[in-house]
């Protein structure tokens, strides 16, 4: 048995090394990277010269700030609003649950990449809804594109299904027998909701947060078409590190600060909603 | 009341339906449009702007090296996946098993553009040039945890017993492998493959840092084109991109019935 065993494991060796030599060996080279000096500053590495250059200026202080703000406000709203349609799509079943789930899983496919050529269209000049009421002088020109609301909007909008489906796995779980007893019990709906289905679905919850907002901070086409160089986050940032100044060290410790903000947000999040979640 | 509920229900799902799915088919609906700035007014309808696109060869043989970077990336990150997945299904404590799972799923957590960096940043430690195979590298790994959670969402409902059957009948492991266990896992491990596919065809920003002229994927081509200027064509190239997605979604769960979520 302890040699079957033996087997087992060594099927996991593969995934492991997939890990270790594609994933952390290049993120240990990035971070040692991070730590270095470059044409910009100069000191004897390694030291921390790079992140305290950018944590000491406003102007990156704002980019750091910027990515935080858009990645909790697009969680924020995306939670909310995809919990309610988890829950209305759990009352689906057969063909039309299965056609609700495929139309959720179709613009993840299609790539984030088609979806902003569209929201540059939808937002310039008011596009296609608001365009009409600006022509008319009813209303004065929007200007989304180039704006923080503009990314938030897409963000959300790019989020939306991964958020959904998340829930709607966790909802799914909840057995329906749970529902009869609490209304067999006297519970209301809304009590029913409160006491039974929303403390159950809490663990879908936060994982659905953590990816919401995983993927919105480190989301690169909508900042980069829709907020532009007006509106930097740490991963546009990187890349105008590496496009524009040539300054790979500094990509290093902008990617480094992103890590970072990144884990501090999954351990607040976990903390934040861990609390109400009964073992 | 009931009744309002329920309207109000299917009014909030159209809604969201509308706001999540509007972008991609505003674009579907400027690729068919002559006017040639974006976005334009509808003038009428046309297919030229795809027609306009097997004149540029850069798009095409884009999407060559992309299909080729997509189907190595597939086929690593699914058959080191099933490895995995079928190691957690077989064996090993449940809570062993979600704490391995977590660990393999942790590249979906680095966001890709440092995914890209990284790997550009150690092949230039080591003084080479990353090349194509940096490509895959970046690619392979973060389609893995997609392939991993659709081989362990398609193990959880294999029974093991018909390996034990198959090896009790005389079967080797290997040949019980062959003719039992892969025949059976079968739509999962097309369906991982696919949707690993898919996903890294799409990718821009895994490829940001690691690609060459020679190696331009077909989003690298398509980030190049935009920066300069943006017309119905690109459009129509995302459009593409858009049909063949919706095809190999509705192919997925008719002939294999498999989803993304269960």
């Amino acid at each position: 048995m302890t040699g079957a065993r033996g087997v087992q494991w060594l099927l996991l060796l593969p995934s492991l090394l997939l890990l270790a030599l594609l994933l952390g060996l290049p993120l240990a080279a990035m971070l040692a990277n991070s730590l270095q000096p470059n044409v910009l500053l100069s000191f004897t590495g390694p030291a921390l010269d790079n992140y305290g250059y950018l944590l000491s200026r406003s102007y990156y202080l704002q980019v750091i700030l910027r990515t935080l703000r858009m990645a909790a406000v697009t969680t924020l709203v995306t939670i909310p609003l995809g919990y309610i349609a988890a829950m209305l799509l759990r009352r689906l079943s057969g063909r039309a649950g299965n056609l609700a789930i495929m139309g959720l899983t179709f613009p993840i496919l299609a790539g984030p990449l088609t979806v902003v050529l569209g929201w540059m269209a939808l937002l310039a000049n008011g596009g296609p809804f608001l365009g009409p009421l600006v022509a008319a002088g009813l209303i004065g020109p929007p200007n989304l594109l180039g704006s923080e609301t503009g990314v938030v909007i897409s963000l959300v909008q790019f989020v939306l299904p991964f958020a959904v489906l998340t829930l709607y796995t966790g909802l799914r779980q909840i057995q329906p027998q749970l529902h009869e007893a609490a209304r067999s019990l006297g519970a209301g709906s809304l009590s029913g909701f409160l006491h039974v289905t929303l403390p159950l679905s809490l663990p879908s919850a936060l994982s659905a947060s953590i990816i919401v907002f995983s993927l919105a901070a480190s989301s690169f086409i909508s900042p980069h078409y829709l907020g532009g160089a007006g509106q930097l986050t740490l991963t546009t940032l990187v890349t105008q590190f590496i496009m524009a100044t040539f300054n790979a060290e500094l990509a290093a410790a902008a990617a480094g600060l992103l890590l970072l903000l990144m884990l501090a947000a999954v351990i607040g999040i976990t903390a934040a909603i861990g609390r109400f979640i009964r073992p | 009341m009931r009744f309002l509920g329920k309207a109000a229900g299917g009014l909030y799902l159209l809604l969201l339906y509308l706001f999540v799915a509007g972008p991609l088919l505003f674009v579907i609906a400027t690729s068919f449009n002559p006017a040639t700035s974006f976005p334009a007014p509808f003038e009428g309808l046309t297919l030229s702007w795809y027609a306009a696109i097997l004149r540029r060869p850069e798009f095409l043989s884009a999407a060559g090296t992309s299909a080729v970077v997509a189907a190595l990336a597939a086929a690593l990150a699914v058959v080191v996946a099933f490895l995995a997945a079928y190691a957690l299904s077989r064996n090993g404590s449940s809570s062993a098993r979600g704490a391995m799972a977590t660990l393999l799923a942790s590249p979906l957590l680095v966001p890709q553009v440092v995914i890209s960096l990284a790997i550009l940043q150690l092949a230039s430690a080591w003084g080479v040039g990353t090349g194509f195979w940096g490509l895959v590298a970046a690619h392979a790994v973060y389609v893995m945890p997609f392939a991993l959670r659709l081989l362990l969402t398609g193990l959880a409902r294999f029974d093991f017993a018909v390996e034990e059957a198959s090896r009790s009948l005389g079967g080797g492991w290997l040949s019980t492998w062959r003719e039992v266990t892969l025949p059976l896992l079968r739509p999962s491990i097309v369906a991982g493959f696919t949707f690993c596919f898919i996903l890294s065809f799409v990718n821009l920003p895994l490829s940001l840092f690691l690609t060459s002229p020679d190696t331009a994927t077909l989003p690298i081509v398509m980030f190049a084109y935009i920066e300069s200027r943006i017309d119905p064509m690109i459009a129509a190239v995302a459009s593409v991109i858009v049909l063949a997605a919706g095809t190999a979604t509705i192919l997925l769960d008719r002939f294999l019935h498999v989803r993304l979520v269960d």
